[in-house]
């Protein structure tokens, strides 16, 4: 029963960690900037969410308006700065500083407008939880495991048969050509960051109401999100998203074989050993930017 | 007549004198952590510091001599607090400052002892700063004397079959350290630890594995995240009783942490007048645990200051070290400190969580 616990508390680490991992590479996918703010508009956005529940208002309004902020915050951020670090043709690395930079920023915005603290959602329901034959799941986790697949589905779904979708595909194939046909990949830009930012702040949300919310420890999050991405194959929701589980599942249940301060380090291990033979990642066979 | 003048003169001379030595204020700084995952501790010491130093100020200083506090960030580094303490040397010369941390105080603690001055740690607990520095004083006892009080009561009162859960930095691991130690010595077994990582909130593969071992308790050594923990212990069934030392107040409140224990250093609230004020001042619902600390241990700069004022003495880091030694007790509500040493002695409770209370089951000093 322990492994089977074990292996469910990795699965929903892992969708959330998903979550993450696959907007980022939604991103990163089509423009090539390494997004480290990402991190920024997750914290971001979940401490917002707190303090409108802290305010009143209902839990669910909350999460729909933080993820409208992290839409809105997403898509200044590239209108506003990678747009113009871009015109003024700024090198990937440049470009990255900057985004760490605003990481810093949000950061300590986070700080002065809303706390320091680590603090936890005022919400009863949070401590209540599932049990399935001997399993428990916390309503907050549950919460995750299920808007993480319904999230990660339907951006599948969208990129695949809407028309931005497709809009968006064809702008990461070719920038270049999109240009010249008209398909304005400055704005698709600004929407696929905009979209990326909203999808952030659910897993910011929920895991700050599962467990706590911390300032200033969302780059680790995000730094297992991009191994995710990198092992899943660049460009590919799935990959990512899958990818993200398995290494969550690994690092929890590793802590059943061996000291729990062994267990990011044996991810990190299989990560490296796992890129050695199979660099394009798990479900690509060459490295491109493109879905 | 004559008589009259040449008293008059001499206390003419003598007021001179003293008016001479009489500093212009005195500087002392505090070396918190103000930014980053610790900044919540650092944020509250930092208003303890300010309130004693506003409190003595609105008094008109220490026999008329303002007193002025430095804040610099340490951001619970050890590096940026070297960066800052030199800073506050070479730049202001603040003759003492307060520090927290124990991976910060002894980072600043040979550093202290080369520049002369007066360290005083209200709440980093590690066993190292015992023996750190000459200038380093520490207002708190460390954590093997708090360890050497509950391991001695666990044994007898709630089991022999213990698990440990530490915080991999320095209180943590010196908590499981000395808890391991004492317990053993006493015919305990650990039979599971488990280290986690400081600001983690995510503890549960960690809580089913010690779970999993079946101890008969569980010490838990961390210093941050303790409602996460407790939330997530909530979700185990039958998890174990767990004990912890000082930084373990958080767990209180939970009905997943019902019956279980702490020690404590005995730690007081001033009267409540100086409790309001200090509420209304930092807008804060209480006057916390490392607020009312880092307020008494202002107060004994301030004591020591003043002493060295009135001996017309110099206000240098020796000069403070050496009246706090001089002083030795300190008595205020918040505690009553005694330094046999550069370690304060002050007795330890063992608390148990019955309800909406933490009830004393026993005081006791260490006998280490």
């Amino acid at each position: 029963m322990l492994y089977l616990q074990l292996f469910i508390d990795g699965v929903v680490s892992g969708c959330a960690i998903g979550l993450v991992s696959v907007s980022f590479s939604y991103f990163y996918a089509t423009t090539g900037t390494f997004h480290v703010a990402h991190a920024g508009i997750y914290t971001f956005s979940a401490y917002f969410a707190w303090w409108l529940v802290g305010v009143g208002v209902p839990f669910f309004g909350a999460l729909a308006l933080a993820v409208a902020l992290g839409g809105v915050a997403g898509y200044l951020t590239q209108r506003l700065l990678y747009e113009r670090l871009a015109r003024n043709t700024a090198s990937p690395l440049v470009m990255m500083i900057a985004s760490i930079g605003l990481l810093t920023v949000l950061q300590n915005v986070v700080a002065i407008l809303f706390t320091p603290n680590i603090v936890q959602f005022d919400l009863t329901w949070r401590l209540s939880h599932l049990s399935l034959g001997g399993i428990s799941l916390s309503y907050p986790q549950a919460l995750i495991l299920v808007s993480s697949l319904v999230i990660v589905t339907a951006l599948i779904l969208f990129s695949r048969h809407s028309a931005l979708g497709k809009r968006i595909r064809a702008v990461t194939s070719n920038p270049d050509l999109a240009e010249i046909t008209r398909l304005a990949p400055k704005q698709v830009f600004a929407i696929v960051l905009a979209i990326s930012s909203a999808i952030v702040a659910v897993p910011g949300v929920l895991i700050g109401v599962d467990q706590a919310l911390q300032p200033y420890t969302s780059l680790l999050v995000l730094l297992t999100a991009v191994i995710a991405m990198i092992a899943g194959g660049i460009g590919s929701l799935r990959g990512a998203f899958c990818m993200s589980i398995l290494l969550a599942v690994v690092q929890s249940m590793s802590v059943a074989f061996m000291p729990g301060r062994w267990s990011v380090a044996a991810v990190f291990g299989i990560f490296i050993v796992f890129i050695l033979f199979r660099p394009e990642g798990l479900f690509r066979s060459r490295f491109s930017r493109a879905f | 007549m004559r008589k009259f003048i040449v008293t008059a003169f001499s206390a003419l001379l003598a007021f001179s004198a003293s008016a001479i030595a009489q500093p212009k204020e005195v500087l002392l700084g505090a070396l918190l952590p103000l930014t980053g995952p610790a900044a919540p501790i650092g944020i509250e010491e930092q208003q303890g510091v300010q309130f004693a130093i506003d409190q003595i100020n609105a008094r008109g200083g220490i026999n008329g001599v303002p007193v002025k506090i430095l804040f610099d960030d340490s951001q619970g580094k050890p590096d940026q607090a070297v960066l800052a303490f030199n800073r506050m040397i070479d730049l202001n010369g603040v003759p003492a400052l307060l520090t927290a941390f124990s991976s910060i105080s002894l980072a600043i603690a040979p550093l202290a002892t080369r520049r002369e001055v007066l360290v005083v740690n209200p709440a980093a607990q590690t066993d190292k700063l015992e023996n750190a520095s000459p200038f380093l004083v520490n207002t708190i006892p460390l954590v093997r004397q708090e360890a050497s009080v509950l391991a001695k009561y666990a044994i007898e009162h709630v089991g022999k079959k213990a698990a440990i859960i530490y915080e991999n930095a320095a209180a943590g691991i010196d908590g499981s350290t000395d808890f391991r130690k004492y317990f053993q010595e006493a015919g305990g077994e650990i039979i599971a630890e488990e280290p986690v990582e400081f600001g983690q909130t995510n503890y549960r593969s960690t809580l089913l594995k010690i779970a999993a071992a079946k101890p008969d308790f569980v010490y838990i050594a961390i210093t941050q995240s303790h409602e996460a923990m407790a939330d997530q212990v909530g979700q185990i069934p039958d998890f174990p009783t767990g004990i912890g030392n000082t930084f373990s107040r958080p767990f209180f409140g939970h009905a997943s942490t019902e019956g279980w224990y702490q020690t404590a250093i005995q730690s007081g609230y001033p009267d409540e007048a100086t409790v309001a004020a200090f509420k209304k001042q930092f807008n804060a619902e209480d006057m916390g645990f490392f607020a009312r600390e880092y307020f008494n241990s202002t107060n004994i700069i301030l004591k020591a200051a003043k002493k060295v004022i009135a001996d017309g003495g110099d206000i240098t880091g020796p000069a403070l070290r050496d009246a706090v030694l001089a002083i030795r007790t300190f008595e205020s509500p918040v505690a009553d400190v005694t330094f046999e040493s550069n370690t304060a002695s002050r007795p330890v409770e063992i608390l148990q969580y019955k309800g909406k209370e933490r009830v004393i089951v026993e005081t006791a000093r260490s006998a280490d």
